[in-house]
Parts: C-alpha cells; structure tokens; sequence
C-alpha cells in the first residue's frame, strides 16, 4: 500500500509544470524515505531527478518499494481539476497497475478522485558521480528565468562565463551579441535576492538555451536557484522545494568539433 | 530483399527492441546509409509528372536531387552520414539475383502490353519497376557527395555488411537501411526511415540488437540462423515454415541442424543442397574492408563544384543550389551538443525494478505450488491450471 498526501495541491502542480515540457513520460520510484524521480529527456541531453522527501509530506505511508509510470501528460490533466488550495492525495496498491489521485476542498466539502492507468516504461537509470564543482553560483530564481529568456532571442546558445568578480551570461547570433552580468551581492540583507558565488576556478562553459528555458518553468517553486558548473562536466540546476525536496536538471554542454 | 518478416516478428516479441522518435533526437551521431538502396529509392520516387528528371540529354538525375536534398536535411538535423557502396555481389546472391532478372523481365513485357493497350497507369507503374541503379548512378553520386563534403566508402561487397562492421567497431552510431539484413550482419543499431522524405512524416524507427536478442531470447548464431529460416538473399527457405514456426523451431533446437535433425519430413520438403552453412558464414564472417582503418572526415562543402556539377547540364537551379550549400556551411559552424549518456553511466537495473521482478517471480512461484501445477519445462507455462 502506497498513500501520500499533500496539504497543498498547488506544489504537486507546479512541480509536473516543472518537468512535464522536458518529459512525456517518467517513473515515480516509491520508497519509505519518499519519492524519487528520475529520468532524460527524448534526445539525452538533459535529465531531470525529482526528489520529495516523505517528512515533507502532511501523511506519507509506503509499505513496499513501488515504481509508477506515469504519463505526465495525462497526470497534468487530472491536477488540472484540483483547486489550488486542495488537500491531494495519491494512493496505490502494491502491484497496482493504477494510481488514484483524490482532492478533498478546504472545508471537506468536496471529494473528487481520479484513477489513472500507470504504465510499464523501461527505465534507464544513470549513475552520477560526486563531483567537486569548480564554480558554484546561486542567485534569485526569477532572474536567472529572465536571463534565459532574454538571451534566447539572440541565439541558440547562451555562454556561461563564471569568475571571482561575477557571472556573465553571453549569446551571439545573426543580430549582434548580449552580454548579462552579474556581480555578487557585498552585503546580503535578503537572502532571497541575493547573488552569492562560491569559486575554486574560473569556468566558460557553454549550453543550449532551449534546454535552460525548460528548466526555468520551475521558478514557482523556489526564490533561489543554483547553478553548479566544471569544466567539460553537464552543468546542474537546483531549485529547492521549500521543506519537501529539491528538483535538479543536469544539462550536457556543447563543445567546438575539433574532429571535423 | 532482407529478412522476410522480420521486422513484424521483432515487433509482435520483442517490442521494447523497437523505438520510435524524431528524426531531431539523432543530432549529433554518424550514421552509416546504404547507398544503393537510397539511390534506388530516389530514382524510384524523386519524380516530376510521372517522369524522371533528366539532364538536358535524358540521363536520370533523380537520384541526385534527391541525394543532395536528403543530406542536406540529415546535416541540418546535426547527423553526419556516410554513405556505404555496394561491391560486388557475393555468390550465393545469384540465386536471388536471377529472380530480380526473371520479374525485369515480366515487367518489361508488362510495359510493353501496357504500352501498345495505352495504359498510363500501368506505363508508370511498370517503369517504376524496370528501374535499376547503375555504375554510372553510384559514380555521380559519389561526385555529388565529395563536393558536398561528405565521406563515402566502397564495400568490398554487400553495403549492409559494411555498414555493420562501421557500427561494431564504433565508428558509426547506427546504420541507416530499409534492408533488415543490417541486423543480421550484426549492426547494434539499425534506422528505418531515416532517409525518408520530410513529407511523410514518417517517425524514424531505431531497432537495437542487443534488446532484440534479448526479447527473443537466442544468442547472435541462433539469430542468423532464424534469418536464414525466415528467408534470406543467400539461399532458399523451407517452404510452410513462416515466422512463427520459425522462431519455435529455435527455441526449441536452438540451431538448424538440430532442427532438420527433428523436422518432420512429410509435412516440410528442405530444399535440395540447401547450402545453409554457407550462408550462415556469410552472415557471420561477411567480406568487409577493415572498419579501424576507414577515417571518416567530414569536410567544407565546395560551393562552386556543387554550382558546376548540379547546374548546366543537369538543370538543377542554381539558387536552390547555392542555398543548400550555404546550409551545409551552417551545419560546420555549429557547435555540437553532448549527450548525457558520455558522462554518466546506465545503472545496470534500478533496485526497485530488481525487486518488483523478483517479487513477481517469486509470487508466480508460491501460485504454482498452491495449485501443484505438474513442473512444465520452463518459465513459459504460467498460468496454466491442471485438468
């Protein structure tokens, strides 16, 4: 038996807007220490790994390790009829080929339950090292979206250039060239708005934006969101989720051809 | 041509062999085309009105354009093809060779009847039929090629062999074929429509070995073998005996020695001489060149070659030339994406998935013994109850 439940239906959403544009399809792995998720998207370039930790959640009850696969599609569907203030709960049994997903309205008034088919997806699950990461750069969630966005129209793909003044963010193409920088924050009143750099060595490395664009659709869950970078290493972006767990995004880097 | 059914087989039993995506999704990997079958396909299908298009002389050109056109696309997608020729063909094909010569021959007189009764359809039709690809096609296409920067090899013999041999030693991802001998031959990975026009939309279908024999559950030798059972270009199959009696007869005598050890002999005539083995050493030691020392390089295209080449003669619009150059000059300049899978490794299963399989397993166990089924020979007799 399976059972989780949220106090909030609002999370749960915009956390399957947060990976939902990279992947059609995933497998929620289920254990007693919570919920794990992890998987590429179609062409292998970037991975998504979701993880909700069970102490997060209002009620969370998981007797034998259980792996959902879910179409996201049709999961975004059904959180799509739950308000955002609904308590969301999602139930199976063990060896179950469905979930059940059930809202309750704040005032218990309102019960609605939805049971979908889980699917049988192969998975492939990637190993990844421990890396010591030369550059470590956090900075306000919403900016770094407005980066991506804004140097988008200019290129393909944006360089990220990390060194002890700051970070710059710089794409060139057919129109001419823009250049973001960032320099950190000298004193830190809000943490939340801060740009705080954490640096061994300098690091350019460079990424497509497309990738970084879908990466951003996680700005609602977190103020902050960081960015850890080493040479010829995917680059990886967290955002936290606030007492729950944490999505990363590891995204591989473009490199010069030198072969041909 | 190919294995006959083979692809229905592999995805009516092991589907998870087979997947489907877009074309896009292949950026960045090499892959080797079979040539002659792309040459015949454009020949065949790169029409203007029912008719070919042709030099100012009525040499075919169609094969060119849709050369040029094709490889265009695949390096706009960020995939580096190599294009592979066949050789000569090997012996055992003559077999198979005379019956493509036979239904020539039937077409031509086809054509001539549908001619004289002034039947357009049956025209077209029947010339569709009549079309082979020449020396002189594989040569221009090898000029077209060398123009546009792109690498070709020349097989020793059968092109899906050699294509075969580029993906085992690495140098090639995948090989592009409709021919499903590729697989046959060994090639871990093998494209369906890849070379398909964008206008049939037409996801590419990529088939992996290993998956395959898995699924199947046979080793490499007892796939040849179920090819060779299936009907090959090297020699003839035992007449009754189709797919699904095929894969049986593998799972169960694992080789065709045993099999015709076994075979009932009433019900199943084996060919006369059936020359079996020889084809199975064809397929397990093909006449390849040795793919370590083939170099790919993929180099600038020579725009104004392309221009002399394509246009005068030929007829091709020079502005629609020189703007495919400038897009393979596009497609130098790019940086090439990584993939993840260079960084991180496949974990062998997920512990989770381990369990889950075990449990059923185990589960499966404890029902059999509940209902004391007899024991069955294998995993295979699940669910069965005892009378």
């Amino acid at each position: 038996m399976f059972e989780a439940r949220l106090g909030q239906a609002t999370i749960l959403k915009k956390i399957l807007d947060a990976i939902k544009d990279l992947l059609n399809e995933a497998t929620f792995d289920c254990s007693d220490s919570g919920i794990q998720l992890q998987a590429m998207d179609n062409s292998h370039v970037s991975l998504v790994s979701l993880t909700l930790r069970s102490d997060g959640f209002d009620k969370f009850r998981c007797d034998r390790n259980l792996s959902m696969g879910m179409n996201l599609g049709s999961m975004a569907k059904i959180l799509k009829c739950a308000n955002n203030e609904d308590n969301v709960t999602m139930k199976a049994q063990d060896n179950a080929d469905t979930v059940t997903i059930m809202f309750e309205s704040a005032n218990q008034e309102k019960v609605s339950d939805y049971e979908m088919k889980l699917m049988n997806l192969d998975q492939e699950h990637l190993g990844i090292p421990e890396t010591d990461f030369s550059c470590v750069v956090r900075m306000p969630a919403m900016e770094f979206a407005r980066i991506c966005r804004d140097l988008a129209q200019f290129s393909e793909s944006v360089v990220i250039c990390c060194t002890k003044e700051g970070v710059k963010f710089s794409a060139s193409g057919d129109v001419g060239t823009a250049n973001i920088k960032l320099a950190q924050t000298g004193s830190v009143d809000k943490e939340e708005e801060a740009v705080i750099i954490e640096m061994q060595e300098p690091v350019t490395l460079t990424f497509a934006c497309r990738y970084l664009n879908a990466f951003t659709k996680a700005t609602p869950l977190s103020t902050q969101v960081q960015l850890s970078m080493c040479a010829d290493v995917p680059l990886v972006v967290e955002y936290a989720i606030k007492d729950l767990g944490h999505i990363r995004y590891y995204l591989a880097p473009k490199i010069e051809d030198n072969e041909t | 041509m190919g294995i006959l059914g083979l692809s229905k087989l592999i995805a009516d039993l092991a589907p998870q062999a087979i997947r489907e995506s877009e074309m896009k999704h292949f950026f960045g990997r090499k892959v080797a085309i079979d040539a002659s079958m792309c040459l015949y396909q454009f020949l065949i299908a790169v029409r203007s009105e029912g008719a070919q298009l042709a030099t100012v002389n009525g040499d075919p050109t169609s094969h060119l354009m849709g050369m040029f056109y094709r490889t265009i696309r695949l390096l706009d997608n960020g995939i580096k093809p190599v294009y592979v020729f066949d050789g000569k063909p090997p012996d055992l094909k003559s077999g198979e060779l005379a019956k493509r010569a036979e239904r020539r021959e039937e077409a031509e007189k086809a054509l001539k009847a549908a001619t004289d009764a002034g039947d357009d359809a049956g025209i077209e039709k029947f010339n569709r039929r009549l079309v082979r690809v020449t020396k002189e096609h594989a040569k221009e296409a090898k000029e077209l090629l060398t123009l546009m920067g792109v690498p070709y090899v020349d097989a020793p013999c059968e092109a899906e062999a050699q294509c075969a041999a580029l993906v085992k030693a690495g140098k090639v991802y995948a090989t592009a074929t409709e021919d499903m001998d590729a697989l046959t031959f060994g090639s871990t990975k093998l494209l369906r429509y890849l070379t398909y026009s964008e206008a049939r939309k037409m996801p590419v279908k990529e088939f992996s070995y290993d998956k395959l024999l898995e699924g199947l559950s046979i080793n490499s030798r007892e796939f040849i073998d179920l090819c060779i059972l299936l009907g090959c270009d090297y020699c003839e199959s035992i007449k009754g005996i189709g797919p699904k009696r095929a894969i049986e007869l593998i799972n169960n005598y694992r080789d065709i020695e045993t099999i015709l050890d076994n075979l009932d002999s009433s019900k199943y005539t084996v060919p006369e001489n059936w020359n079996y083995k020889v084809a199975r050493e064809l397929f397990i030691e093909p006449e390849v060149a040795n793919a370590e020392s083939i170099d790919l390089k993929w180099v600038e295209p020579d725009e104004e070659g392309l221009v002399k080449f394509l246009c005068g003669d030929r007829q091709f619009s020079e502005e629609r030339v020189r703007n495919g150059a400038k897009k393979l000059m596009k497609s130098k300049q790019a940086q090439t994406q990584v993939r993840l899978d260079s960084f991180f490794k496949t974990l062998p299963s997920t512990p989770n998935a381990t369990n889950a399989a075990k449990r059923k397993a185990e589960e499966a166990k404890k029902s059999a013994n509940n209902k004391k089924a007899k024991t069955s020979g294998g995993v295979g007799g699940r669910g069965r109850r005892p009378k």
